[in-house]
């Protein structure tokens, strides 16, 4: 929006200077190539990779071995894939909403420029900052139910002080405790769509006498709505990921599988008893989950609200 | 009267919530100064009894720090360069090329960029081990060939295509080549989009587990992320230690956010402009 700001008189240059010729051209392709074969190689060809390999028996040593569906259709039986997707399922579904409104109530609280708003919106994003695994082992340290401070404090306001990770009532819910405040980059973008909201329409409405709760869902919600949506399709995305240094490090996938979840499987699956093809077909059936999850949302949502082309 | 209280209650409300999410690292920072060994505080500790740094010096005996250290450095130090070289040749491409074929190479970005990483664990695995990367920092590097993310692709052609297109036009009729352009006039032009992919890769480098975990197999090359990892083992009147490890991890990160705020900021800052 802002780069069609240039001077009117100075964009037609662009085309007044025709493309000098192919051989610029072909210099301009030449620095795009290291980032286009890179991500042939890195990403495009892995993920077309991933389906012939769900279809063979692979332990990396003797040659694949065509098996068919038979990875795909072994996977219902298996309880710990069973118990691995539904695990999944439930994180994503706390910790998408929670995060999602979290980040909104706070992209609303501090969507003003005042004093000391840098200073707050600084605070909200340093947990998303800190490296993965330097963040699992603080709240190791955190929930731990005797050294900790959490359960300190809650045994000081006289709240029951539950077992968190040791607990299998308590683990699931303890890892999407942890996983809330990593909400910087869903926070930072509602913010810049807030921004993007002309502050004329608020004043208009509060003219008109419009009160706060009214302005709120009449006015500033349908024109975020596109960036609510585009927020909750990327926390999708990342919750089907983000549990895996965190269960890794904190519960290992315990106790009594209570966080054992998809990624982990995989890789415990692939890389410790060398099932490529089990590992693939797993991948396969997250993946197109994930895309599954991702075309509803859009469908259902996708037309509401108002569309400024952001 | 009634705007003063107002302003009263934002700040209690934001403040609040600034503390809560900054609670949790400062609290890690002061157990790490506890001595190890002890028995649990009855409260929560909110000063260090005893200012013991010796739990910075015991984890560097504990564990092979140091190597962990150098490998996690080496990694930045090869993957930064790289990727920003790689990232804004590939932006500046995008920013300068006729349109159809611009719009398709922003989607496509885009849509990389949407690829869960958990898919590619595998496949890349089995490609790395048939190149003979595996057990090497140079499967920890590889991303880079890519300009590590499409995200630092799209920031780079976002801050170029902010630039007036006469800048490059002129260097062009002087007779400089894509290349020169690039670098005597593009660059410098992008240097605070060149500064914070920088410090974004760096943190990404430095910060990375699953590649390390799933490519490195022997002590000697493992960096700060998988080392670390041991630390999980320690019983709980170990955990000051564990906590000096991760403020070793977290210290350079969250140092560079602090200090480099203004460019995270304005990292995000296209991604306004464009729908993120």
């Amino acid at each position: 929006m802002t780069r069609t700001q240039h001077h009117p008189a100075l964009r037609p240059r662009r085309r007044l200077v025709p493309g000098i010729s192919l051989r610029h051209q072909l210099a301009l392709c030449a620095l795009l190539a290291p980032y286009l074969i890179g991500s042939v190689v890195l990403i495009i060809l892995p993920l077309l990779l991933t389906a012939p390999l769900a279809l063979t028996s692979y332990d990396g040593l003797s040659p694949p071995r065509w098996v068919g569906l038979g990875n795909l259709r072994a996977l219902p039986g298996n309880p710990l894939f069973t118990t691995a997707l539904r695990n999944s399922l439930l994180f994503t579904a706390l910790l998408v909403p929670l995060r999602v409104t979290a980040a909104l109530a706070l992209a609303l609280l501090l969507r003003r420029a005042r004093r000391g708003v840098a200073l707050y919106r600084t605070a909200i994003y340093v947990p998303t900052i800190i490296p993965g695994v330097a963040y699992a082992l603080i709240w190791l340290w955190v929930l731990n139910p005797i050294y900790g401070p959490l359960n300190a404090l809650l045994a000081a306001i006289g709240l029951p002080a539950p077992a968190w990770l040791t607990d299998p009532a308590t683990a699931l819910p303890a890892l999407v405790l942890a996983g809330l405040f990593q909400l910087g980059e869903s926070f930072v973008v509602l913010l810049a769509g807030l921004d993007a909201i002309p502050a004329e329409y608020d004043q208009a409405a509060e003219i008109d006498g419009a009160g706060r709760w009214q302005r709120l869902t009449a006015i500033t919600l349908p024109l975020l709505a596109p960036w609510l949506l585009l927020t909750t399709m990327r926390e999708l995305i990342a919750s089907a990921q983000s549990n895996f240094t965190p269960a890794m490090l904190m519960t290992g996938g315990g106790p009594y599988y209570a966080t054992l979840f998809l990624p982990q499987l995989i890789y415990e699956v692939s890389f410790d008893r060398l099932r490529f093809g089990q590992g693939a077909a797993m991948t396969l059936v997250g993946l197109l989950g994930l895309a599954a999850t991702l075309a509803l949302l859009y469908g259902l949502v996708g037309g509401w609200g108002y569309d400024d082309e952001v | 009267m009634r705007s003063k209280l107002r302003r009263l209650s934002f700040h209690a409300l934001a403040g609040g919530a600034a503390a809560i999410f900054t609670l949790p690292l400062l609290w890690a920072v002061v157990a790490s100064l506890r001595p190890a060994g002890l028995p649990p505080p009855r409260t929560v500790a909110w000063l260090p009894d005893a200012v013991a740094l010796s739990n910075y010096r015991d984890i560097f005996t504990l564990l092979p720090m140091a190597r962990y250290l150098l490998n996690s450095l080496l990694v930045a130090a090869v993957a930064v360069p790289i990727t920003v070289v790689v990232a804004s040749w590939a932006g500046f491409a995008m920013a300068l090329l006729p349109s159809p074929l611009r719009g398709w190479l922003v989607l496509l970005a885009v849509g990389l960029r949407l690829v869960p990483l958990t898919t590619l664990w595998l496949p890349r695995f089995l490609i790395f081990a048939k190149v003979g990367l595996t057990d090497t920092l140079w499967a920890l590097v590889a991303p880079a060939w890519m300009g590590t993310s499409p995200f630092y692709v799209l920031l780079f052609y976002w801050s170029f295509r902010r630039l007036p297109s006469e800048v490059f036009d002129a260097a062009r009729l002087d007779g400089a080549g894509a290349l020169a352009t690039w670098a005597r006039v593009a660059l410098p032009l992008a240097a605070p989009t060149a500064a914070a992919v920088s410090a974004l890769s760096f943190v990404h480098y430095w910060s990375d587990f699953i590649n390390p975990l799933l490519y490195l197999r022997s002590d000697r090359t493992y960096t700060l992320a998988v080392g670390l990892r041991a630390l999980q083992q320690l019983d709980p009147t170990g955990m000051p230690l564990l906590l000096a490890g991760a403020v070793v991890m977290l210290l350079p990160v969250v140092a560079l956010f602090l200090s480099l705020q203004r460019l995270f900021w304005l990292a995000e800052a296209p991604a306004r402009a464009q729908g993120g």
